[in-house]
């Protein structure tokens, strides 16, 4: 299956819909401590809900973090 | 005098943004010379293993700390509702706050906002328990429409963001003042000096929200300290009461008594 994070394409060898929280150990090479928030398809994903939120063939995550503002 | 926001009471009446600065250190030095305890930020795609991000957070984290204040993300770049509320949410996870400056734009030229977009997404964040305080224009109505959903803090544009036109429609402000005496306004966007703050806050508004006018100065920290001024003098003028605008002239000195060698024979 094939699925987008941050517009970076990533592709599993298998065909069944994977959690968030395996989609992001292949987001992030090494373990950090980064502060961030999860969208999946423009929907908010709550820290608590990485676990049993699936990725299915296709869908966007998109991975955020903090930046100056005005 | 303090600012009321959403119940937390601050010592300064200006809101400052936290982008454009020449580095993070002068950041820091100009927040604290503007003695705002409210400081903007938002939120943009992660790269893999970019720890940039997390260095200015930590910075702005150090920075409200020590000013004993306020976070406020904004969400910058959404043209839609649903885009606003998602990244609202986001927000409000990251930095543990229910305050959001809600913006929603509609047009890439002026980066004005949509209004229709904008009462959409108000809607929804107060019903998830937000505390909005939208960056909106200098529309009455739509003021007036923001402030019946709940909004008990409305921030009008002087003009577009980042032009430091100043206030382009003080009749519209004005108005806006005068119209909804119990909202707590603030101007944001568009302001380019000090005297542009300061009017707003003669006009009678309870606050400012600026960055490019103290990021982009040629010293941001004594363009912030300028604005610190400014403001309070303002507010200070406001409290005092401006005497009327007059049409004809009218001596200020005495006229009873003026010596003879002036008469005409």
């Amino acid at each position: 299956m094939k699925f987008y994070i941050n517009d970076q394409t990533y592709t599993l060898t298998s065909t069944s819909d994977t959690s968030v929280t395996t989609a992001l150990t292949l987001h992030f090479n090494k373990p950090q401590q980064s502060t961030f928030a999860v969208a999946l398809n423009g929907d908010f994903i709550g820290k608590a809900d990485y676990g049993h939120t699936m990725v299915k063939n296709g869908d966007r995550l998109d991975i955020l973090q903090p930046i100056q503002g005005g | 005098m303090t600012l009321s926001i959403y119940g937390q009471t601050l010592n300064s009446r200006l809101l400052i943004g936290s982008a454009l600065y020449p580095s993070p250190q002068i950041m820091k030095q100009a927040i604290l010379a503007s003695g705002s305890q409210v400081v903007t930020l938002s939120l943009k795609r992660q790269k893999p293993n970019e720890h940039s991000g997390q260095q200015i957070w930590q910075y702005l984290q150090d920075v409200v700390k020590q000013v004993n204040g306020y976070l406020l993300p904004n969400t910058a770049g959404c043209k839609t509702a649903k885009e606003a509320v998602t990244l609202a949410k986001m927000s409000r996870e990251i930095f543990q706050t229910n305050w959001i400056k809600l913006e929603v734009i509609g047009d890439d030229y002026n980066l004005q906002p949509d209004a229709i977009e904008l009462l959409k997404a108000t809607q929804q964040l107060i019903s998830a328990g937000f505390k909005v305080l939208p960056y909106c224009t200098d529309d009455l109505v739509l003021c007036q429409r923001l402030y019946d959903l709940g909004c008990e803090v409305i921030m009008p544009w002087a003009s577009p963001i980042g032009t430091g036109k100043g206030l382009m429609n003080p009749y519209n402000l004005e108005t806006i003042r005068l119209r909804l005496p119990n909202a707590t306004l603030i101007l944001d966007a568009g302001i380019g000096k000090p005297s542009d703050a300061c009017l707003a806050m003669e006009m009678g508004f309870d606050g400012v929200l600026l960055n490019s006018a103290i990021a982009l100065a040629n010293n941001p920290i004594g363009m912030a300290s300028a604005f610190n001024s400014a403001i309070r003098a303002g507010e200070q003028a406001y409290v005092a009461g401006i005497m009327p605008e007059r049409q004809t002239a009218h001596p200020s000195t005495p006229t009873l008594d003026t010596p003879f060698w002036h008469q005409a024979k």
